[in-house]
């Protein structure tokens, strides 16, 4: 994918370092595995990486012509068996998994829909939470406001917020990653 | 002018609204569901915003993350491009509360439009012709006995509600007519909830032709002349070609003039399609008015010289339309043929997949439009469109050696991919199709003599 998109806001290291970190972190993860291609994305900014092509199996003449094998993992977009995989966020975010794969146990939280995001019911109001901040199934975490409807974000899982990937006021995507969790150890 | 437009719609249409934009120096904006985040539009246009699942209904048409996209980018203007939000006159409303233009009509003219019994009433009003019938609903059994006796059999009787072909009987004796009319009533009721019908003439074997037409807000309407649409299957074109070689100069010019007259009579703004029935005395009744720009757009095009969707976009943002009618010269013939991913052998049954190979036709006066390269997945849950191929020549005869030239070259292959190509082909190598004696159901004839054929020994 050509990248063409505006990036109008000043460039911010810390997010640039982020996503590169998790890009390398995915190289390191993909050893041995049939994805060809990713990108990682974190608000303004998104890395894509592509490989080489794998080795194609052998297929004898008796070969029968089976489909190709079906994707290890939930893949983020009909764009092809576990070929490509677009938007990269999401697999970032560790919803992609493969096989039995060492996974990234931190669970993303998504925007349910396009909107503004909010961290707080009201402005000036406390934050719904913080990073270290301890979240119960089910608990609003943020507001996403669309068309003037507040739309609060429950956690899917309890844990820790490690991270709050947007900011008070930023307008999401469909699925954009707005936080990580980190679930409790029980 | 505006700055920025977002392009609600996807596929080909999207990417062909996309390409206008970049020619007029306007930024655009491509929204995708999931399945779509590696489609030709989302490389093309300056941004895209990811608006919701591979559902229609939760992305596409989910009117919310719509608007929220264009407010996140900061569109001035949506372009609905065809089907989806683009007939919707409440999405359109929306769009203004939000101080976003609708590329289209203004919600109140599309709406009466869009409503059949009421938009035959103001065309009849403003001059257009139509077939001999009722324009209120029918009450009584009595009254449909003598309205069908008046206008002369065979008539249809009609559901003011209906739609998709559903809630409509054909009379062809004037004994059916009590019973039909009863049971037209009932299902209507059943279906609609509204047992309103209304009686007209029926064609047998008409052609469909529709004139196309963009007006500005400063009351100018310019036509772009009509096309015809009489290859089609169960309502669905497959091939379109302007002009009709059905229509004389002058009459081709009169419902072209009617057809602008009936636009700015309701107010009509952008681009537009009146529909018409021709019948074989050479009589155009109208049928319905599409209040949007359609699939089959670019044979207007070819023969007019005019970006028509540059122009839908000029008006919407308040410029008068950049041409009069005498800048419209018609030259030549131009046809297209849709490339579905459908088998034309099984009942043209979906056949999606994914597009190993992909090579479209080129050289000279051959156009495709198309959102597909190679390994783009046509998914299921959206239309099976692949390619429209458009070609143009001095005239008919050559534009079909043309055309067949080109759909020889398109090379489409993929895992249970099968194309509507064969059925193109075969279709302008028969008789009637090149002599241009084609009505709504040549399709059908087509089809049910080619299984007459093979099963001869």
């Amino acid at each position: 994918m050509s990248d063409n998109k505006d990036t109008q806001a000043t460039p911010d290291r810390e997010l640039i370092e982020s996503v590169w970190a998790e890009a390398r972190d995915l190289i390191k993860r993909l050893e041995g595995s049939t994805v060809q291609r990713f990108a990682v994305a974190a608000g303004d900014y998104k890395i894509e990486i592509e490989r080489g092509s794998p080795p194609v199996p052998f297929q004898g003449p008796g070969a029968p012509d089976a489909p190709p094998p079906p994707p290890a993992g939930p893949v983020a977009t009909g764009a092809g068996p576990g070929l490509s995989i677009a938007p990269g966020a999401r697999m970032a975010s560790g919803v992609f998994t493969l096989g039995d794969m060492e996974q990234d146990n931190r669970v993303p939280v998504l925007a349910p829909l396009v909107g503004t995001f909010y961290s707080s019911a009201q402005p000036g109001a406390k934050a719904f939470v913080e990073v270290g901040s301890n979240v119960e199934p089910g608990q609003a975490v943020c507001i996403v406001e669309a068309m003037k409807m507040m739309n609060e974000v429950a956690a899917g899982e309890g844990g820790k917020v490690a991270e709050i990937l947007v900011e008070n006021g930023d307008w999401v995507e469909f699925e954009q990653v707005l936080m990580y969790l980190e679930p409790a150890d029980d | 002018m505006f700055e920025k437009v977002l392009i609600a719609n996807r596929g080909e249409i999207a990417l062909r609204v996309a390409r206008a934009c970049r020619e007029l120096g306007i930024k655009s904006v491509a929204i995708y569901s999931t399945a779509d985040a590696e489609s030709a539009v989302v490389r093309f246009a300056d941004e895209a915003v990811h608006v919701g699942p591979h559902h229609p209904g939760k992305s596409y048409l989910h009117i919310p993350n719509v608007i929220g996209a264009a407010q996140k980018t900061g569109a001035d203007a949506i372009h609905p491009g065809y089907g989806f939000l683009s007939e919707d006159p409440f999405f359109a409303e929306i769009c203004s509360d939000n101080g976003i233009t609708f590329i289209g009509p203004r919600p109140d003219v599309m709406e009466k439009v869009g409503d059949k019994a009421i938009a035959r009433d103001l065309m009849q009003k403003a001059g257009l012709p139509l077939l001999p019938g009722t324009i209120e609903p029918v009450q009584t059994a009595d009254e449909a006995q003598e309205i069908g006796d008046s206008i002369g059999y065979p008539v249809i009787i009609k559901a003011v509600a209906g739609g998709g072909g559903r809630g409509m009987n054909v009379v062809r004796r004037a004994e059916d007519m009590e019973r039909l009319y009863k049971t037209t009533r009932s299902t209507a009721q059943a279906v609609f909830k509204d047992s309103a019908v209304y009686i007209e003439r029926y064609l047998d074997a008409p052609r469909h032709t529709e004139v196309q037409l963009v007006c500005d807000n400063h009351g100018n309407g310019v036509y772009f002349f009509e096309r015809d649409c009489s290859v089609q299957r169960r309502h669905q074109k497959l091939i379109e070609e302007a002009p009709s070689i059905h229509l004389s100069d002058d009459q081709r010019r009169d419902i072209g003039e009617r057809a602008v007259a009936g636009a700015l009579a309701v107010g009509y703004t952008g681009a537009g399609t009146m529909e018409f029935l021709l019948d074989h005395q050479g009589n155009l009744s109208f049928m319905e008015m599409n209040a949007r720009i359609q699939v089959e757009h670019p044979v207007s095009e070819m023969v007019t010289s005019v970006d028509l969707i540059q122009e839908q976009i000029r008006v919407a943002a308040g410029e008068p339309l950049s041409i009069s009618q005498s800048d419209v010269i018609l030259r030549g013939h131009a046809i297209e043929c849709r490339v579905n991913a459908e088998d034309p052998d099984r009942d043209f049954a979906p056949a999606a997949g994914r597009l190993d190979v992909y090579v479209p036709p080129g050289g000279p006066w051959t156009r495709v439009d198309s959102h597909c390269y190679p390994g783009w997945n046509i998914a299921p849950f959206y239309d099976s469109l692949i390619a429209k191929l458009i070609v143009w020549a001095p005239d008919r005869l050559q534009a079909i050696e043309r055309m067949d030239r080109a759909l020889s070259e398109f090379q489409i292959e993929g895992r249970g991919v099968k194309t509507t190509i064969p059925f193109h082909r075969r279709v302008l190598a028969n008789e009637q199709f090149r002599s241009g004696d084609v009505t709504t159901d040549f399709v059908e004839h087509f089809l049910a003599g080619e299984q007459a054929g093979a099963a001869r020994p």
